[in-house]
């Protein structure tokens, strides 16, 4: 298992070396946060509520989004694609070491540091501004919360893994990935909570995989699903978990036998 | 024993061919014309434990293509593969630990880091002791002299640096099976020669089985006795180089030059002239009559001076590439 500690460690590392470039997109991030704060902030005046949700719990929620952002929506598995087609894959089958599990450290490593960031930013803002932030402190939402941010984590793993899988057979990768992150964008409910969807559109929305990685945790830590909802959503994701492990690994299975190591 | 064996192996790709400029290319987004291209084409060969075996062929014979069955990155379209027992393709963690694919130009260390972080976890990947690592490493890098560069970000490095460092990531494990796909490629002259002195070594002191492609003959020549010629994805020779050369290069060259004029009609009778310009001659002599046609040249003529000259064994491999592609 070291191994896999080593490459979380050298993601570490590695995400260090540009020191700038890190800078600037966290700094990016937190002013696409503060927009979106700001904007509720307008919205929202206190005292007032908007399809339930007072200003309290939605710039929670809105400040929940970056930091399960850091957590869930962090990931690295999008150079999967590139390396299958530049012949890097190579490197990886000819050693005895698990490619799932290699990416999974990596993001291990690459979600480690971002979640220090993001925390660090989170107590800025927290400073600074001092918005009325809703705390949880129902042992039971907390856990919960816990068990469907460990969900969506595979979640998104797997889809991502998915996404970059498409490299065995075509060296489009970035067309398909723009097309989730764009869904991911609105349906994942990271620029609003998405039940103040209408409600049909809302129910639809509960059958995909989006809902779980951002919205339902969220949810759950506001404290305002019942037991019934929590347990239901946390089968469906983990339903999504298992359909696309296996999608994930019959696809693995197949491409490399078309996979033909061209390049190097 | 025999460490690897093949047989009876096919590789395919398909490829799909498009016409030049924007009509081809409109027209290969709707239809496309697919190919098989038979990359290796029913090759059958064993090698020993110990072997070192020059695996020769023009450019896409195939060889790789065969290298990256071995190592089990490709999937055969037909036939049997079997390296030190195992099907390659299973990948399994056992026959892992045991081989190493080395190619010229591959990329596995980590960009942004120095070279040692990335050996410290092939270290853990391969599951090797702290002593075993540093002896290696203590070895190898004193003889590729890259001590000094070890903890400098790969990035930071100059082509033949990488290289070595490359080299020496692939082979930390100390495999007993290796494939080393145009080792010597980018490397300056005297560091080719380290690196071949370092393979025979390597050969000997672990009874290391070893395939080796190269483009340079000097490689195969000095490292290999026994090569496999391929070509157009078959095998055209399996044997030693030395009796491929007896094959391929039945004829040596006499060069004599004149102290007084001789007459050309004399010297036609002599064999096959590859160049006369007086005083030089060059003729092309079987191998065996070579002693008597300089004996006849000696006594009937006034000669400076007179050699034999083998055929390299550059030129004779150019010689079967070209005749066997006919």
């Amino acid at each position: 298992m070291k191994k896999y500690y080593i490459i979380a460690r050298n993601t570490w590392d590695e995400a260090f070396t540009y020191r700038a470039s890190f800078v600037m997109w966290r700094v990016r991030n937190t002013i696409q946060l503060l927009t979106i704060y700001f904007l509720w902030l307008v919205v929202l005046p206190p005292g007032k509520n908007i399809l339930g949700y007072s200003q309290s719990f939605m710039l929670t929620y809105i400040l929940g989004t970056s930091l399960m952002d850091s957590i869930v929506l962090s990931s690295r598995t999008y150079i999967i694609g590139e390396e299958i087609n530049s012949g890097n894959l190579m490197n990886f089958l000819l050693k005895p070491v698990n490619y799932f599990l290699y990416w999974f450290s990596k993001d291990i490593g690459d979600k480690a540091m971002n979640i220090c960031f993001s925390i660090f930013e989170l107590t800025l803002i927290f400073i600074i501004l001092k918005p009325p932030i809703f705390i949880q402190t129902n042992f039971f939402y907390l856990l919960f919360f816990i068990f469907s941010i460990i969900s969506s984590l595979f979640l998104y793993f797997f889809i991502n893994f998915l996404l970059g899988l498409i490299g065995f057979w075509s060296p489009e990768v970035w067309a398909p990935r723009f097309i989730f992150i764009t869904l991911l964008g609105f349906f994942a409910g990271s620029l609003f909570p998405l039940d103040i969807l209408p409600s049909f559109i809302f129910s639809i929305l509960k059958f995909l995989p989006f809902t779980y990685l951002l919205y339902f945790p969220l949810k759950i830590y506001l404290g305002q699903l019942s037991f019934p909802e929590i347990f239901s959503g946390l089968i469906m994701a983990n339903f999504w978990v298992f359909i696309t492990y296996f999608t994930v690994k019959y696809f693995w299975q197949r491409g490399l036998r078309s996979y033909t190591a061209y390049g190097r | 024993m025999s460490v690897i064996s093949i047989s009876h192996l096919s590789r395919y790709y398909q490829v799909h061919q498009k016409e030049p400029g924007m009509i081809g290319s409109l027209k290969s987004l709707f239809v496309r014309k697919y190919e098989n291209v038979k990359a290796v084409d029913d090759i059958s060969f064993e090698i020993n434990e110990g072997e070192l075996v020059g695996f020769i062929g023009p450019n896409g014979a195939g060889k790789t293509t065969t290298l990256k069955c071995l190592s089990g990155l490709l999937y055969p379209t037909k036939g049997e593969i079997s390296v030190l027992g195992f099907d390659p393709y299973q990948r399994n963690p056992k026959l892992l630990r045991q081989i190493a694919l080395v190619m010229g130009q591959k990329n596995q260390l980590w960009w942004d880091l120095p070279a040692v972080d990335t050996f410290i976890l092939n270290k853990e990947i391969y599951g090797i002791s702290d002593e075993k690592y540093n002896t290696v490493l203590r070895d190898l890098s004193s003889l590729l002299e890259v001590k000094e560069i070890l903890k400098v970000p790969v990035k930071k490095l100059s082509l033949g640096q990488r290289m070595k460092l490359e080299l020496m990531a692939s082979i930390i494990h100390s495999p007993k099976v290796l494939f080393l796909d145009e080792p010597t490629i980018g490397l300056d002259v005297l560091m080719q020669k380290k690196l071949r002195e370092f393979i025979k070594e390597y050969n000997i002191r672990f009874k290391a089985t070893i395939i080796l492609t190269s483009h340079y003959m000097q490689d195969v020549e000095e490292l290999c006795k026994r090569v496999i010629v391929i070509n157009f994805g078959k095998i055209i020779f399996d044997g030693l180089l030395s009796s491929l050369v007896e094959k391929y290069a039945p004829y040596k060259k006499i060069k004599v030059l004149f102290r007084k004029y001789a007459d050309p009609k004399k010297i036609d009778k002599l064999g096959t002239i590859d160049s006369f310009v007086f005083p030089e001659l060059t003729l092309n002599v079987p191998n065996k009559k070579v002693n008597s046609i300089a004996s006849v040249i000696l006594r009937n003529f006034e000669v400076e001076d007179l050699t034999i000259e083998e055929q390299q064994v550059e030129d004779v491999i150019a010689q079967v590439y070209t005749r066997e592609g006919k």
